[in-house]
Parts: C-alpha cells; sequence; structure tokens
C-alpha cells in the first residue's frame, strides 16, 4: 500500500468534517437571517401597504424624499442648467405635479404618500396613493418594450437576483426628478430623457424594504450613482387601503390663483 | 366672545403650538407668499375634506362686526387620516387661530401652516418631515 492509500481513510473523514462543518455554517447563518414573508414559489413577498421611501442620508429637515446632492455623481460641465431649472413663474414648469400632471418616476416614489404592492411570479404591482398611479413591472424576462413615445414613469422590467428584486426602467421623458424644490424655493430639479435607472428592493426584515435607487442620467452625470432608502411595512394602513386622489378634485390655487372651491 | 373667554383663548394659544404642515402635493412658494404671513382667530365655518389638500374656512369678525371668510388649506385626506386626524375634529363652529402664509393673488386664501384650538386639543402634532410616513 502505498502512501496515498494508506492515508486515504483520513483525507476522507477530513473531506466529510469539511462538509459538515459547511452545512453546520449555513444552518447558523440561516438561523440568525430575518424570517421574511415568502411566497409559495419562495420569492420574497414585497405584498403589502408600505410607506414610501425614506432616504438614510437626509439632506435636512425637508429632505427626507428626496436625493441628497452630495451623493450625487459630478455633473458634467455644461450641464448644471439641464439638472436645474430656475422658476419661471409658470406652475407648468416649475411644479408640474402642482397642476395636477404626473409626478413621474422617481419623483412620485418619492412622495409621502404610501404605497400598495401586489405581487404574483409574473408582476409586481405598485399602486401609490399620489395620484392613484400604478406601476406595472413584468418579472418573466421580457425585455423592454420599443418604439414607445417616452413617458413620465418609463418602462419597467424587474428580475430577480438571490432575493433582491430588480427593476430596470427606461424610455423616460425629461421630466422633474425629485421634490427638491421643497428644499429651495429657486429651482427645481430636473432629469432628462437619457434618464435609467436601476431600483433595488430587498426586505431585509419583516418590516422593512432596504431600497436603492440608481440614477444613470448620462447627459448630465459623468456617471450612474446610487442613493439608498428605507420602506417600512404597515399593515396597520391595510384594513383601510389606500384612499382615492383625484389632483383635480379641489385644486384651487395653482400658480398662487385662487378660484372657487368644487365642492 | 365675552373678553374673559377671549383672554382664556389667547393664554391657550400661548401654550399650544400646532401645525398642518405646508408639505403637500405642491410646495408652499409655488401658490403661497411667504413674505405675507396671515394670522387670525375666528370659527370654523365649511370643511371640505378632498384631494389634493383639505381646505377649513374660518369666518373672522372685525371689531365692527364684520365677517370675512378665510380659506386655508393643509395636508391631503390619506396623510392626515395615517396620523389619526379625521375630519370630525375640525369641528364646525370650533374657534381657532390659524397661521399661513397668503395665496399670490392676494385673495383671502392661505396655507394653513399652524393651527390652535381654543382648549388646548393639539390634533396637528406630527411633524411635516414625518407626515404620511
Amino acid at each position: 500500500m502505498n502512501r496515498f492509500f494508506a492515508l486515504r481513510p483520513f483525507a476522507v473523514a477530513l473531506f466529510v468534517s469539511f462538509l459538515m462543518s459547511i452545512g453546520g455554517a449555513s444552518r447558523s447563518q440561516a438561523q440568525t437571517t430575518p424570517a421574511i414573508p415568502r411566497t409559495a414559489d419562495g420569492k420574497p413577498d414585497f405584498s403589502g401597504v408600505w410607506s414610501s421611501p425614506t432616504t438614510v442620508n437626509p439632506t435636512g429637515p425637508r429632505g427626507q424624499g428626496i436625493f441628497n446632492q452630495d451623493k450625487m455623481a459630478p455633473i458634467k460641465p455644461g450641464a448644471e442648467n439641464l439638472l436645474y431649472q430656475p422658476r419661471n413663474g409658470d406652475p407648468l414648469h416649475d411644479e408640474p405635479r402642482a397642476a395636477c400632471m404626473p409626478s413621474g418616476f422617481p419623483s412620485g416614489m418619492l412622495y409621502a404618500l404610501p404605497v400598495q404592492i401586489f405581487q404574483t411570479p409574473k408582476y409586481l404591482v405598485i399602486v401609490h396613493e399620489l395620484q392613484r398611479s400604478t406601476r406595472i413591472i413584468p418579472l418573466d424576462g421580457r425585455p423592454h418594450r420599443t418604439d414607445l413615445e417616452p413617458t413620465y414613469y418609463g418602462d419597467s422590467v424587474g428580475k430577480w437576483d438571490g432575493d433582491t428584486l430588480v427593476i430596470d426602467t427606461n424610455n423616460f421623458k425629461r421630466w422633474i426628478l425629485d421634490d427638491y424644490h421643497y428644499t429651495d424655493p429657486t429651482k427645481s430639479r430636473w432629469h432628462t430623457d437619457a434618464l435609467h435607472t436601476i431600483e433595488s428592493l430587498k426586505r431585509i426584515d419583516e418590516k422593512t424594504i432596504s431600497y436603492r435607487i440608481t440614477i444613470d442620467d448620462p447627459k448630465i452625470f459623468t456617471e450612474p450613482w446610487s442613493q439608498d432608502f428605507r420602506m417600512t411595512y404597515h399593515p396597520d394602513w391595510e384594513e383601510i387601503g389606500l384612499l382615492e386622489y383625484v389632483c383635480q378634485e379641489n385644486n384651487r390655487c395653482v400658480g398662487g390663483n385662487c378660484k372657487a372651491s368644487n365642492p | 366672545m365675552s373678553r374673559n373667554s377671549f383672554a382664556a383663548l389667547i393664554i391657550g394659544f400661548a401654550f399650544v403650538a400646532t401645525a398642518i404642515p405646508a408639505l403637500a402635493h405642491h410646495s408652499e412658494t409655488a401658490e403661497y407668499d411667504t413674505t405675507k404671513p396671515v394670522k387670525v382667530t375666528g370659527t370654523i365655518s365649511r370643511v371640505e375634506w378632498t384631494n389634493p389638500h383639505i381646505w377649513f374656512y374660518v369666518d373672522v369678525k372685525d371689531e365692527n362686526g364684520t365677517v370675512t371668510t378665510w380659506g386655508f388649506s393643509a395636508a391631503p385626506p390619506g396623510m392626515l387620516m395615517r396620523r389619526g386626524i379625521t375630519k370630525e375634529q375640525l369641528k364646525i363652529g370650533a374657534v381657532v387661530n390659524v397661521e399661513g402664509s397668503r395665496a399670490r393673488d392676494g385673495s383671502n386664501n392661505a396655507s394653513g401652516r399652524r393651527v390652535t384650538f381654543a382648549d388646548g386639543r393639539n390634533v396637528f402634532t406630527a411633524s411635516a418631515e414625518d407626515v404620511g410616513r
């Protein structure tokens, strides 16, 4: 018997021991991972009513639902005026939502009204209380639609990367980026029609979605940049559910010119 | 209102600072002139529990007995509801002191930034940053 065969039982025992230690480690890891609801096919279940995303890096007390300028990529030379638009007194330009135009994405996603998420193996549907806008995101691996006119909410497709849902969106029209104008009355912040976004949603515990948005707008920024937000699960809001939101119902003072109330 | 009850009202105002957040579907500066503050005391005469903002109307009587109605806008119904604030809490006839900024067109409309109830009730407690979250 040569030396290799003499050592073989020891090598096998060592290998088995190694496998057992791996199994033990993964069992131990599984035990420390918070339990999250899952769908029948084992995917994380995002169904329910959630607060809108709040940033983990606020710029100030009114910065909960806006991007932090300090954490953006550098602006390309000459592109500052694409990102920031001085007010000119026209509500459709200064704050389109004030005139009941769509908030769009990502602005509408970050607005401080809740969303309700519905999930099937084929679709994730995000219903916003704000303007009752709805994003229907296919999860079946289909590519982006082509030959569409650019839109306020873009064209979204989703896919799973482990327990993280990754939503890729393109085909935007130039529109307001976020509610920056809540923090600066002199101007608003816009994206271009080259915007491409990637959202990464991960339910890190029963009550929390870690929500990351990557902004890729090559007409404005030198490179893509990402910012992190959190969404909080609100089963207490589910019983009443989302309320109706018809902006035109009683929007009395657009641009500061008030009209009589509708009711 | 008697002189004594009005004095009590003022004392109540001194101790209670409550706010309806300006945060709504627009920034305050889009529609209201923050350099033109409004501060009135009167009775709630009408409430519109509607989107995109609730509106409530306050009848303000001047020293000659002339009544002027002011309209104040506040947060959307959904934001208020999730903070436990219902239409019933803005009772018709309730005396309130309201502070805000006047509409840019100079009409008797304003943002309802701060509302104080005479009896110390404090229903609009959440800060603007917490609204709806």
